[in-house]
């Protein structure tokens, strides 16, 4: 389940993009741009969801000043049906592309898939990332965007946002992966999907503590362990579990959640953050920026994905989640 | 740590929903929507010519229109937000599942987007309507022949 | 949030400050009617119009006995069918009838205008959508 990267491919750079609603994140001072319109000036949500991800892997290229002709393989993925909004982002860029889906853990599960690559020698640079618009997905698991349901404290806000990375060889001046977790998929019996962050929580746990234990390292080795999109509620019950496993109290300050703090203490969100965009953006902007300015050396980088769908869920399926996790060292 | 353990522990992370507050915002809410759809129809009753009996058409209509006018400028998603039921039952909350619709699938087209998903949400209200009132229907002119009651 | 609420109270009970009962036309019986309404309980208020062999009698039931109103109404207009046989009288307890007869009074129409204006008014009652 571990792997453990001998060449500790590097991440080279971030591209963030996000939209309008994102200002009011805490962590939009780190992001690339932010684009006052949701829609990205196109006709339909899908198609701005496309556009964004092809601006963020555009940002990214240019920051790195290489083209798309110099970039080996695209991996990413999002949330909507068969993922067109990547594919055919893909189309756009004209790279070598394989979609991958771990809803919202495909952040991570897309960057290691591209240290693999680099590792193998398959790979000189490559994109990996993830993106939501939170219009396309709330209409694709939820109800339309428009209709006035009463959603419960425990639910999320899906974000409107798209973080990419691009991944190379080793490079000393820049954060690299030590080591990864590729998580199993965890069933708790949760069936409520306006409640994710408790059907996430225990994949999230199970990954963590594996890591942990296959790396023989405990919990304060690093500096901060961060996940992708609990929410307050799965923080809380992530927390719960892990104080239950033994770690001490005082440890548990190392742990966030991007989702949680994405918006702030603003209740308008309920519990906070979801989406692929949420823990990407996040991860490929914050995190690297801190990494590469020293503030950390060794984070733990957990994105958690509910793998249910809107048919699975009304069929009466309880829902089950996936959680990988990066190991980012900086010297 | 087991399923039976965690479920404990989700139960007692996760908030209880405020029953009596929702409940008494869906009460204030819904009065005003109601007191609103009073307003209309007396306003149908004295400036035009239509009775107690006849102005609930009218009335319905302009509610909807108005259920619209909000939706499409994003507005009843908040009032359905902190109203709960409130904004949900009277006929505006069924506007507003009928036009949510229609915005979200007018991308797809006019027959197959907005025909075909515009009662996407409204349609089991429109079904189940027409179900239970036939049944009501059914056991009122049971017990009428009966001679329980009278129409 | 209140304000709405305040608002309508305020129009509501503007209206029970005025003359409960009301009997407009020629000064036939007036009384005697006045008494017929009075003894209902479930009457709050009333205008009635008089003309010719005519009678327009406009109710407003109590908010309680408004669930059964169609069975009041019908009541009502029994009643009075049994004590003017040879009066054409026509009960509504719709508020447009009671309304509409308010402003007959008010304008003090004329005789022939409000044969049309009545026959008129019995025709909307009778609408049904």
């Amino acid at each position: 389940m571990v792997i453990v990267f001998q060449s500790k491919p590097s991440f080279l750079a971030g591209g963030v993009v996000a939209g309008p609603l994102e200002k009011r994140s805490v962590f939009s001072q780190y992001f690339d741009t932010i684009y006052d319109d949701e829609r990205w000036k196109m006709e339909t949500n899908e198609q701005g969801h496309r556009k964004m991800i092809q601006e963020a892997c555009e940002i990214l290229m240019k920051k790195s000043g290489v083209n798309n002709l110099e970039i080996d393989f695209f991996l990413g993925g999002d949330l909507v049906n068969q993922m067109t909004p990547t594919n055919f982002a893909a189309r756009e860029l004209a790279i070598s592309f394989i979609g991958l889906f771990s809803a919202c853990a495909t952040s991570v599960s897309s960057v290691i898939v591209a240290s693999l690559l680099t590792e193998l020698g398959a790979s000189n640079l490559s994109i990996a990332g993830a993106s939501s618009q939170h219009n396309a997905i709330e209409r694709q698991f939820r109800y339309p965007v428009n209709y006035g349901a009463q959603k419960p404290q425990t639910a999320q806000w899906t974000v409107t946002a798209a973080g990419f990375a691009l991944i190379g060889k080793h490079r000393e001046e820049c954060p690299c992966i030590e080591a990864a977790t590729i998580g199993k998929v965890i069933d708790y019996g949760m069936d409520d999907p306006f409640h994710m962050g408790a059907a996430m929580a225990p994949a999230a746990f199970q990954t963590i503590q594996s890591h942990l234990e296959q790396r023989n390292q405990q919990f304060y080795n690093y500096d901060l362990i961060l996940t992708g999109d609990l929410g307050q509620l799965g923080l809380k019950l992530l927390k719960g579990m892990l104080v239950e496993n033994g770690v001490k109290k005082e440890e548990l300050t190392l742990l966030r959640d991007a989702g949680a703090e994405f918006y702030g203490q603003d209740e308008a969100f309920q519990s906070g953050a979801s989406g692929a965009g949420c823990s990407a953006a996040v991860f490929f902007s914050y995190i690297i920026q801190q990494l590469r300015a020293g503030s950390y050396k060794r984070v733990l980088l957990v994105a958690t994905g509910a793998l249910l769908s809107p048919l699975s869920y009304q069929q009466g399926e309880t829902i089950p989640c996936t959680a990988h996790a990066i190991e980012i060292t900086m010297k | 740590m087991e399923k039976e353990q965690y479920q404990q522990l989700e139960q007692s992370v996760t908030p209880k929903p405020p029953y009596f507050k929702n409940a008494a915002k869906a009460f204030f809410v819904g009065g005003i929507i109601c007191t609103i759809g009073q307003a209309v129809s007396l306003f149908y009753i004295i400036f035009f010519d239509f009775t107690e009996a006849t102005a609930g058409n009218p009335t319905v209509s302009t509610m909807v229109f108005f259920a619209m006018i909000l939706t499409g400028f994003g507005l009843y998603k908040r009032i359905g937000q902190f109203g709960g039921a409130g904004s949900a039952v009277p006929v505006t909350g069924f506007g507003n599942a009928v036009i949510s619709a229609a915005i979200e699938h007018k991308s797809e087209g006019l027959v197959l987007g907005v025909g075909g998903n515009l009662f996407k949400l409204a349609g089991s209200v429109v079904l189940f309507g027409v179900v239970s009132a036939f049944f009501v229907a059914l056991i009122k002119y049971i017990l009428v022949t009966l001679g329980v009651v009278s129409w | 949030m209140m304000l709405p609420i305040v608002v309508c109270m305020a129009l509501l009970s503007g209206c029970t400050e005025k003359e409960k009962f009301i009997v407009y036309g020629p000064p036939q019986n007036e009384e005697e009617v006045e008494a017929v309404l009075k003894e209902e309980k479930f009457v709050e208020r009333t205008t009635v119009i008089q003309y010719d062999d005519k009678m327009l009698v406009a109710v407003q039931f109590k908010p309680w006995d408004k669930w059964k109103k169609a069975k009041l109404e019908k009541k009502l207009q029994k009643k009075f069918d049994e004590k003017y046989p040879n009066k054409d009288v026509f009960v509504s307890a719709d508020y447009k009838i009671f309304y509409e007869a308010n402003k007959i009074k008010k304008d003090q129409l004329e005789d022939n205008k409000l044969t049309d204006k009545i026959s008129e008014l019995k025709k909307l009652a009778q609408e049904e959508t």
